[in-house]
């Protein structure tokens, strides 16, 4: 139990006293994740509205692929871009494997499907008489994607938000395709991977509670804007 | 002169049952139009046509001679303001809905603050303008979206169910901006309603639903009953008819066609009834009486024959129409 209540204690410490090396890894981490959110929202949202839209030849498969790839394993798509970014893959001259742009790439690939059902749900579950008024008001195809995603921003946003908090809590892709380079490409939560397996409890007890208070931050800017969307 | 819309051998299907049918219309420019039927007659769905939210099934819909391609082109599309059921307003304010629209109809920016303040001084909301839009009233919300609709200034202006689920003085209101629109503005308004008194009286002329198909009857004093012998039985009164069918279940009067006087004409008008007048109401600039010949009957009136019959609710009336106005089916 003194074990616990210590490390607890010293965890404590390294945040409040703002430890450098802790605030480093938060930091790449918030940062690596909020631009795989980001670039995987701007093609999601828009893929989503699109396809909500439209009805087409093979919808409904596309739909069952897109379930079935939000429940992927992370380190499966490790593997692949592990695959594809190594030395003898295909992109191996891009070089991204262990850089934090493999590790966005990765993470982007994770919550893209979950973005873009969102997205599908969002269309969908608007009012039923938001698509017609804007065609009938001279809407053009680009026009009606711009309109009906500011019309459902917060539930967009709110996806956005669900996918960062996705990508800042994953492991198993960054671990293959980052490499957990201290400074460069640890994250919070290849970090408290390395750091409990080297006996460093504290510091990965430090992190597991930032990465608890980021992922209460998430949910409470999620139900915030639940609440302002109502 | 060319028509605003043609309509040629147009079918609809819902669930493999055909929910409108069409196999020829010509909707004329500059003219008040409505659309009368009971609900589910295919109102809405004639609308949307001509509003090209949806497209036909089978046969070819034309907008101003111009053939439909799945696409409109901007000039097309600008052509036409559409106004639903139930109007949706996007969020924001009532002046930034009417400038939106607005913007989508391609309209420059240096235009639009112009245009969206003509637009809401016509329906009166200008006093409203800032109000956020999901504040409005129903009656409000209306003409929020009938600003919204002809702020790009339409030819032809589509109203579907304008009048509904509105108090007495907001549907006069909208009567009188329809009018205005109709008869000062010179546009094609075309209108649904199920109130075909209102729709009679507005429009000058009418498209009668019934079942997705169109009929030549006006749809006020319909009945059913059997035709046997150019006598038209509908269980309670018998209509002499002119005889030109052999098979119908429905009588249909023209309420323009009756006659009303205090005694007997004597005239030759084969059908006279007499009955108790039990309601008289004004809709744009004409009376509407209604009269109980053990069937219902409507008839309309001008201000003036109100005046010189001196009609009060009960009094004894007698009413009279050719066998002529009729229409069976």
């Amino acid at each position: 139990m003194s074990f616990f209540a210590d490390s607890f204690s010293a965890a404590i410490d390294l945040i409040t006293t703002f430890d450098p090396a802790l605030y480093q890894v938060v930091f790449n981490s918030v940062s690596i994740s909020l631009m795989a959110a980001t670039t995987a929202g701007v093609l999601a949202i828009p893929a989503g509205i699109l396809m909500a839209l439209n009805q087409f030849l093979g919808k409904q498969l596309v739909q069952n692929i897109l379930n079935t790839l939000m429940a992927l394993p992370t380190v499966l798509i490790g593997l692949l871009l592990y695959g594809l970014f190594s030395r003898l893959g295909p992109l191996g001259h891009l070089e991204l494997l262990y850089t934090p742009s493999a590790i966005i790439i990765a993470q982007a690939l994770l919550i893209f499907p979950i973005m873009m059902n969102l997205a599908i749900a969002a269309v969908t579950t608007a009012d039923p008489r938001l698509v017609p008024t804007l065609i009938s008001l001279g809407a053009k195809p680009l026009a009606l994607v711009i309109q009906v995603a500011k019309q459902t921003r917060f539930i967009m946003l709110a996806a956005v938000i669900t996918g960062f908090g996705r990508a800042i809590g994953e492991v198993g892709a960054a671990m293959m395709v980052g490499g957990n380079i201290e400074g460069y490409t640890r994250t919070m939560t290849t970090a408290i991977a390395l750091e409990t397996g080297k006996g460093e409890f504290e510091v990965g007890l430090a992190l597991g509670l930032l990465l608890l208070l980021i992922a209460f931050l998430v949910n409470f800017i999620l139900s915030w804007l639940q609440q302002e969307y109502r | 002169m060319t028509p605003a819309y043609l309509l040629n051998k147009i079918k609809v299907f819902h669930q493999s049952q055909c929910n409108l049918d069409i196999p020829h219309l010509v909707i004329e420019p500059n003219q008040c139009v409505a659309i009368l039927g009971d609900n589910g007659a295919g109102k809405s769905t004639l609308l949307n046509l001509l509003a090209y939210l949806s497209k036909p099934d089978e046969g070819e819909l034309s907008l101003m001679g111009q053939q439909s391609k799945p696409r409109l082109s901007t000039l097309q599309r600008r052509s036409i303001g559409y106004v639903s059921q139930q109007p949706f307003l996007l969020t924001g304010s009532l002046y930034n809905n009417v400038a939106l629209a607005l913007k989508l109809q391609g309209i420059s920016s240096s235009q639009r603050p112009k245009l969206t303040d003509r637009a809401l001084q016509q329906v009166n909301l200008t006093h409203l303008a800032s109000k956020p839009a999901y504040t409005l009233s129903g009656g409000e919300l209306k003409r929020a979206a009938i600003a919204r609709a002809i702020a790009h200034e339409p030819q032809i202006l589509l109203l579907d169910e304008p009048f509904s689920h509105l108090d007495q003085s907001h549907i006069q209101h909208l009567e009188l901006i329809i009018e205005d629109l109709a008869y000062q503005s010179g546009k094609t308004v075309i209108f649904s309603t199920h109130d075909r008194l209102q729709g009679v009286a507005l429009a000058d002329t009418t498209i009668n639903l019934i079942k997705g198909q169109i009929t030549k009857s006006p749809l006020l004093n319909v009945f059913q009953g059997q035709l046997d012998d150019r006598i038209f039985n509908t269980g309670k009164l018998c209509i002499y008819t002119s005889g030109q069918l052999l098979k119908a279940n429905h009588v249909a009067i023209d309420p323009h066609e009756i006659i009303i006087s205090t005694s007997v004409l004597d005239s030759s008008m084969r059908n006279h009834f007499s009955g108790r007048l039990t309601t008289i109401s004004e809709e744009a600039g004409t009376i509407h009486l209604t009269i109980d010949c053990k069937e219902r009957f409507y008839a309309i009136i001008s201000i003036e024959s109100l005046q010189s019959l001196n009609l009060s609710i009960g009094d004894n009336l007698c009413l009279s129409f050719k066998s002529t106005a009729l229409t069976l089916f």
